[in-house]
């Protein structure tokens, strides 16, 4: 698993405290009840913050899930692989 | 700290048993990751306790700070933003920016400053409470131009900075500091419009990390430390005064200029009660004409004891904490050369020992600052300007009982000693806190309270709680004991219970039980007494009382109190609260 994977998974995990890192790859918005608004909210701050990124707002309801977030960071203008 | 840093200490696991710090942050924005940075920065500085942050409604300050009282939080942290003066200072709200509105916002923000200042007071009389003036930037809405301040502008201010004005003056409420958090968040990267539009959280997460920081901090309010052991060549003046003779020595702008700025930073300490000793290689003699000078901006009064002499430092440090009565973990020693302060620090590893930077004009700056931070307290005591008045009396008569040789009793019975018993009263009584959290050898059982549980005591009407002071020719003492407890049936139980170390040996703690057996009429009083490592003179006081080794659990019967209690001369006033 890449460095940037790690950092992302350390993210959802500092709002997912209780899910194991197995089960971070696959949550989505849709699958966890605890995706709620105020998690959301605290997962791209806390993502934006970590990876130094300004996310745009319009594009935030896409990121609904790991593989969101995953696929988003790895656009090459983020410097993502 | 990052975000993610703070989540994770936040979710950090803690003991079932741990005990709660609860507070509540009131704010007119969403308060989201301040809460976050705040509740991390408390987990920091109290690693044992649970920490719960309780907040407020969006947009509805007044209503939080009336919540906040209302609560079961024992602290309040308060954080006002230009929109809570006027929501037409924060851009939320489209409520109009033409110049005909703006002396209407000014004197709606002031208007609601005067209510905030009402509901602040308030909510300060219940509990401790922090607060923090706005830190954002004013919103570009004055016709001026960005580098002219506008007369509404400048009123906006001056209604803040009067509104933070009357409210420092209040015992319960401490105000976050602006020129502190101006240096760690810089002011043009403080605010987050984005966030503020998307989610009503208006801090770039830097500001919010530092505001969590200080804030904390404020809350926290940890005890300042009592003494400063300074050396004095090259550090309190420039030169070798045994060399250089008591006029070679300097402290002016033509040399030694920071020398000086240091002597007048220790005499503002010694002003406000913090205790100052001298630690230096030198005749005494030759010290005492140097102190003769009348440019010295630190008087001989400022300072006792005086340990001039030649052996090793650590020896004079060990005579001064002997004649403070005070242990190294309260001291600071300053010196100039790294090797004394490396000998002090290896005999007292608990002590803060510092290398006095001379000739480095930032580092001696950064020191006055750092000493500032390790002595300042948020509000000075009657018995801070008494404090070393005091100490130099009791080593007075002290010296008085040994060279007369009289007996304790002849010695105390001239004394005229005075002790008045108090209610200790739910606000205004700081030195009553700053007693039992600082008492380490006469302290029934260490327990160290923070300021929510000290108000949730003082304001038990079921609580004795009694404050203790003391005066007699030598001069006063000042507030020098207090007792906790409450009356259960024929017996006082005893919570909480310290005497100053500059009270020792006048028979006070005698007196207060006499006084608790007379004016409470019990028959019995049950101590919740526990050895610690540091209250040996409390375990011998037991120790002699009961004519058997002190341990726990202890009671005492009036009778046996009767039997062993010894002359006492005292003159006694007050009645106490029951």
């Amino acid at each position: 698993m890449c460095e940037q994977e790690n950092r992302l998974v350390r993210c959802f995990a500092s709002v997912f405290p209780w899910l194991k890192p197995e089960e971070i790859r696959n949550i989505s918005a849709e699958s966890a009840e605890s995706w709620d608004s105020l998690s959301a909210v605290t997962l791209s701050a806390v993502v934006q913050d970590e990876f130094g990124l300004d996310i745009d707002p319009e594009i935030l309801p896409n990121l609904d899930s790991f593989e969101a977030f995953r696929t988003y960071l790895r656009q090459p203008n983020l410097g993502g692989e | 700290m990052k975000l993610v840093e703070a989540l994770e200490l936040c979710r950090r696991p803690v003991e079932d048993a741990a005990p709660e710090f609860r507070i509540f942050l009131a704010c007119g924005f969403t308060p989201l990751h301040l809460a976050t940075f705040l509740s991390a920065a408390l987990r920091v500085a109290l690693p044992e306790s649970r920490v719960v942050v309780e907040t407020g409604l969006f947009g509805d300050l007044i209503g939080s700070i009336d919540r906040a009282g209302l609560s079961s939080a024992g602290s309040a942290v308060v954080v006002i933003e230009w929109g809570d003066l006027d929501p037409r200072l924060a851009i939320r709200t489209l409520g109009g920016w033409k110049p005909a509105a703006l002396s209407d916002i000014v004197d709606s923000a002031t208007e609601a400053g005067a209510r905030l200042d009402k509901t602040l007071i308030k909510l300060s009389r219940r509990m401790p409470t922090v607060l923090c003036m706005p830190t954002l930037p004013l919103p570009p809405l004055f016709a001026t131009r960005p580098a002219q301040a506008s007369s509404f502008e400048l009123n906006l201010r001056r209604a803040v900075a009067s509104l933070a004005a009357s409210l420092s003056e209040c015992e319960g409420l401490r105000i976050a500091n602006t020129q502190l958090l101006n240096e760690a968040s810089p002011e043009g990267e403080r605010y987050d419009v984005k966030s503020d539009v998307v989610t009503g959280f208006p801090y770039a997460l830097p500001h919010a990390s530092v505001m969590g920081d200080q804030l904390a901090g404020l809350i926290h309010n940890r005890q300042p430390k009592k003494g400063l052991i300074t050396d004095l060549d090259d550090t309190l003046w420039a030169g070798i005064v045994g060399e250089d003779g008591v006029d070679g020595v300097s402290w002016s702008l033509d040399r030694g200029h920071m020398h000086g700025l240091y002597q007048q930073f220790v005499a503002s300490l010694a002003g406000a009660g913090v205790l100052v000793g001298v630690a230096s290689k030198n005749e005494a003699a030759v010290v005492k004409r140097a102190f003769d000078r009348s440019d010295l901006l630190l008087s001989r009064n400022d300072i006792f004891p005086f340990e001039t002499q030649w052996s090793r430092k650590s020896e004079s440090v060990e005579r001064i904490l002997k004649t403070w009565n005070v242990g190294a973990d309260s001291v600071v020693f300053v010196d100039d050369s790294p090797m004394e302060v490396a000998e002090v620090k290896a005999a007292f590893p608990q002590m803060e020992c510092i290398v006095f930077p001379k000739k480095d004009y930032p580092g001696i700056w950064n020191l006055l600052r750092h000493l500032r931070d390790v002595f300042g307290k948020p509000f000075l005591t009657d018995e801070d300007a008494i404090r070393l008045h005091s100490l130099r009396a009791t080593g007075a008569s002290q010296g008085v009982l040994e060279s007369a040789g009289r007996s304790s009793d002849d010695f105390l019975q001239a004394s005229e000693a005075c002790v008045i018993f108090e209610p200790i009263q739910p606000a205004g009584d700081a030195r009553a806190f700053e007693l039992v959290n600082k008492t380490n050898q006469f302290n029934l059982n260490g327990k160290r309270f923070n300021e929510a549980e000290w108000q949730s005591i003082v304001r038990d009407p079921a609580a004795v709680r009694l404050s203790v002071s003391y005066k007699d020719k030598y001069g006063p003492l000042g507030k020098i004991a207090v007792v906790l407890g409450r009356i259960l049936g024929p017996t006082f139980q005893v919570n909480a219970w310290v005497l100053s170390c500059r009270a020792f040996s006048r028979r006070i703690e005698h007196l207060c039980l006499k006084y608790l057996f007379e004016t409470l009429g019990v028959d019995e009083i049950e101590f919740d007494y526990q050895v610690t490592a540091r209250n040996g003179p409390l375990q011998q006081f037991f120790t002699e009382l009961l004519g058997r080794p002190a341990v726990p659990p202890i009671a005492l019967s009036r009778e046996q109190f009767t039997a062993h209690v010894p002359e006492l001369f005292h003159r006694v006033e007050g009645t106490i609260h029951v």
